[in-house]
Formats: structure tokens, sequence, C-alpha cells
């Protein structure tokens, strides 16, 4: 009887720990695969986009990416919230899919955008250090306004800033920076070359009067004085040859011609030398004065004032001359031209009452001049 | 009657296992967030970017393995707990260099700017005395017009400075004002030395 129940008994539990056992396994069986290598694959996708930087170069992607990736999370703990049995992580594994892609998106291009940043980055960095080069080898000495050389002095310290970010491979920055300092720099160049070739609408007058004044000479055999204003020079033509050039000062607004008594603008047009002074009738070594205001000047004068470009109460410029004490390496004058006084005993020894003087922009065209000085 | 005894024994033991009872240690996990948003706040992000994600990072791998041993019939948080507990640790070490950070480039752009100001001064004298050839008045002014507009930056990168907010962005725009103005203190020097003025 003993013998027979605890055969029972072990029988039972036998069949017990079977059915358990087979319980656990079917249990088993019947848990949904937690999407452990899903989440991960997409949270290492994110990673690796981080590290690239994607939340600056691609933030839209990124954020995409995040958001899925939070989304996949979320419903992750959702459904762990569930019976173990009746979860279903199916939502869990297509969020982790999209954030992988997206992150994988984000990554591949911010490699693309940062590659093309720092090579947009680069080019135009050196086009706005040629345009810089290009501004102060044009414009420099040119009477533009402060406020515009002023910009382009804050241009030229912003294209140093956007350089350091360059070289710290934060193309973002630099790019905002070189966007900044491209508004100053080709701001500041445009405005000048626009002063310019505004100014260059004289050339065709330039031309004609350089080109009589010295045929005259080559036909009289005589002297005559050419000055150019935008290169700084003063010809002593003799017989049409051209026989000395000299530097030459100006007024220091010179960049135009002379409108009015105390604009500190030198004249433009075809004069004489009326009067030879020297000695103690002069504050400048020596001086020659020429016939300033002539009937052009005062027609155009009585013009403007007429017209409204000037005020009523206006007065014409006079006492107009070339003369010493130049050399001071600006334009310094109100209105006079001046040279040094080792080339005005030259030019004054040659000249007398009555020589031409004819003052102009320039004898290159704008064209000839720009490429003058950029090369 | 023992048959339906032993079933019962055996349903409970079942039961028990699918309901293993270990629980997120939810204080450890808190402890961990709270470290980081503190790193975070003293601008671990700022000025160790690198290890701050990476710590970010292993913040988010926990959380992961959490919802994974969640998933599980049987499950074991004791290695999560481990974690939280090694990223609080970090990142309470991360903020404390934070502040040993800050203080280093705190303290090197004061001394870059104060080396700036030296520098200001210098190509301030210098212009004073440059030479004046053709165009050298041109260029005076225009050296004027730069050093004009480096002061205004250097008067900036001082209010970012007294800000606090970012040591590392004085440190770039004063660097930029120092090129430059070593830049424009070479140019007065050679055209100094060529037109023999004594420095």
């Amino acid at each position: 009887m003993k013998r027979g129940s605890f055969l029972g008994i072990s029988l039972y539990l036998i069949a017990a720990s079977i059915i358990i056992f087979l319980s656990v396994l079917l249990f088993k069986a019947l848990i949904p695969e937690p999407p452990q290598v899903e989440v991960e694959r997409a949270r290492a996708a994110i990673a690796r986009a981080r590290d690239h930087h994607s939340e600056v170069y691609s933030p839209v992607l990124f954020r995409e990416a995040q958001n899925s990736y939070d989304s996949a999370m979320a419903t992750w703990r959702s459904e762990n919230d569930r019976f173990i049995l009746l979860r279903n992580y199916e939502q869990v594994i297509s969020f982790a899919a999209l954030a992988e892609k997206k992150a994988n998106e984000a990554t591949s291009n911010t490699i693309s955008r940062s590659n093309s940043l720092r090579s947009s980055l680069s080019s135009e960095l050196s086009r706005l250090q040629q345009e810089m080069t290009s501004f102060e080898k044009i414009f420099l000495a040119m009477p533009l306004p402060q406020d515009l050389k002023k910009k382009h002095a804050r241009g030229k310290l912003l294209l140093r800033e956007a350089e350091i970010d360059l070289r710290k491979e934060n193309y973002v920055n630099g790019s905002v920076k070189i966007t900044e300092a491209s508004e100053y720099i080709s701001g500041s160049y445009n405005l000048a070359r626009k002063t310019l070739e505004e100014y260059f609408k004289n050339y065709p007058d330039w031309q004609e009067w350089a080109t009589a004044t010295i045929n005259e000479s080559r036909r009289a055999g005589s002297y005559a004085i050419l000055i150019e204003k935008i290169p700084a020079l003063c010809h002593l033509y003799q017989g049409g040859k051209k026989k000395y050039t000299f530097e030459a000062e100006f007024g220091s607004n010179w960049l135009g011609d002379k409108k009015s008594r105390g604009d500190m603008a030198t004249p433009e047009g075809r004069y004489t030398i009326t009067k030879k002074l020297s000695g103690s009738s002069t504050r400048y070594h020596k001086a020659l004065m020429i016939n300033y205001p002539n009937k052009t000047d005062i027609q155009e004068f009585n013009e403007r004032i007429r017209n409204g470009q000037l005020p009523a109460d206006a007065r014409i410029g006079d006492m107009i001359e070339i003369h010493g004490d130049g050399g001071k390496g600006a334009n310094w004058t109100q209105g006079c031209i001046a040279l040094r006084n080792a080339d005005m005993d030259i030019l004054y020894r040659y000249v007398a009452r009555g020589t031409p003087v004819t003052i102009i922009g320039s004898t290159l065209t704008l064209e000839e001049f720009f490429a003058s000085r950029v090369h | 009657m023992k048959n339906r005894f032993f079933l019962v024994i055996a349903t409970v033991a079942v039961v028990a296992l699918i309901s293993s009872c270990a629980k997120v240690p939810q204080a450890a996990l808190d402890a961990a967030t709270a470290a980081l948003d503190s790193a975070k706040t003293v601008q671990a992000d700022v000025y160790f970017p690198a290890e701050f994600a990476a710590l970010n990072d292993s913040l988010t791998v926990m959380l992961q393995n959490i919802e994974t041993q969640k998933s599980k019939s049987a499950k074991d948080f004791k290695v999560i707990k481990d974690n939280a507990d090694a990223i609080a640790v970090k990142a309470a070490e991360l903020s404390g260099n934070v502040e040993v950070k800050k203080a280093e480039v705190k303290a090197e752009a004061e001394t870059m700017m104060a080396d700036a100001k030296t520098l200001l001064d210098e190509a301030k004298a210098l212009v004073l005395k440059a030479p004046k050839g053709k165009e050298g008045k041109a260029v005076v002014e225009e050296i004027k017009n730069e050093i004009t507009v480096i002061e205004t930056s250097l008067t900036d990168a001082q209010t970012l400075f007294d800000g606090g907010t970012n040591y590392m962005e004085v440190v770039d725009k004063v660097k930029a004002s120092s090129e430059s103005l070593n830049g424009i203190i070479a140019e007065l020097k050679e055209a100094m030395a060529k037109a023999g003025i004594k420095i």
C-alpha cells in the first residue's frame, strides 16, 4: 500500500513537472520577441548622425529621425504595459526602421552638405579676398564716403572670423559670417564702382579735351599741361610729346568737377595760365594761377543755381593754382593742384602765361583703369 | 483530488515565473537623468560636447535595456541599476570638469583680450608714425578705419565675456581681432622700415 502510494505520488509529480515544463515552453513560444535589435540599430544610426553634426547640417532629417525613435520607445513602453501575451511590437519596429532610415539620410546629407559648405565657403572666401584687394587697390585713395570705407573694414574683419570658422570646420557659422562679410565687402565695392562709373560718364569730354590740348601743342610746337585726377599725375607736353610727368595732389573732394566755392573739389576743363607767382607772392613755393572760372564754368554754375542743384546763396570758386608744397601723400588742397617743390621748379621753368592747362579725370577708360590697378 | 492540487501548484508556479516581480530601478534612473540635466545646465554640451553626447547616448541605451528587460518574462534590472549609477557618477564628474574647463577658457579669453588691447595700443601708436608717401595718407585712413572696427569688435567681445555665456565664442572673436591687428602692425612696421622711420 505504501509502495503503491509512493509510486502514485511520483507519477503525479512527473506529470505535474511535464505539464509545468510544457506550459513554460508554450508560454515562452507565445511571448513576442522584443524589438531590441531594431531599436538599437536606430539608436546607433542617430548617434552616428549626431557625430557628423547632423543637428546642424541636416536639422529636419535629424529631428524626424529623433522623433521616430522617440515614438518607437514610447510605443515599446506602452506595449510593455500590456499583458505579456497580448503585446505587439510591429509598430515599434516600424518606427525604429523609420528612425534608422531618416538618421542614415541625415548622415549622408550632412556629409554632402558639409562638403559643399566647405567648398563654397573657401571659394567665397577667396572671391571676397580678391574683391577686398581690388577695392583697396582701386578705391582706397578716392574721396568716397567714410561710411563706405568703414563698411569695407567691417567686412574685412568678418572675413577673418569666417576664415577661423573654416579652420575649425565650423562651416555653418562660417557661412553666416561670410554672407555678412559679403554684404559689407561686395556692397561697398559695388557702391564705389557705381560712383566711379558715374564719374566716368564724362570720359568722352576728357578724351576730347586731352586730344585737342596735345594736338594744339603739336601744331604750335608749344608747351601744354595735362592733369589727370584719377592717377594723380601732371604731364608737361612739348610739341605734342610728353616731356615730364609729376605726381600731383588735389582737393580733398576731387572726384568730380568743382561746383562751388568751398566744396574742396578740383575743377575739370580747359584753362590757361594767367599768372606766375613766386617768392613772397605765394605761400606755396611757386604757383601758376589758371583762369578758373572760365565761361563754361560760370554757365554751369548759373545753371546749377537755376535748377536747384546749388543753393541760391552759393558762390563760385576762384584762385585755382598749380602750386608747390605737394608730396604730402594726401589730397589736401582746397581745389588747387599741388606738386613737390622740385617738380614745381621744373614746371615753372618751362611754362608761361597763356600755356594751356587741361584738367581731366583720366586718359584711360574705366575698364583700362580697373585693369591697370588690379594687375 | 491530489491531481487537482498539483495542477494548482503548477499554475501558481508558472504565473509566479511569468510575472517575475523585479522592479525598474527608478531612483537610480532619475538620479542619472538629473545628473545629466545638471551637466547640461552648466554647459557640458558646450565645453565637452563629445563626452556629453556619449553620456546621453549611454542613458538612451539604458532606457532601451529597461524596455528590453520589461519585454522579457524573467526580468533583471541589476545591470541597469549599475549603469544608471555609473552614468550619474560620470555626469557629476563632467559637471565638475566643466567648471574647471570654463575657468581655463575664461582665463584664456581674459589673457587674449589683454593681449589684443596691447596690440591695439601698439597699432594706434604706429599709425601716428606711419609714412605718408604716394597714397600714404589714404592707406593710413584705411588702417584707422580697420582699427576702429577692431576696437568695436573687442568691445563686443568684452560684453560677451561679461555675460559669461560662452567664453569659447569670446576666444574666437578676439582671435580674429588679434590676427587683424598683427597684420596691421606688420604692414605698418614694414612701411616704416622701408621709409627709414625708427620704431
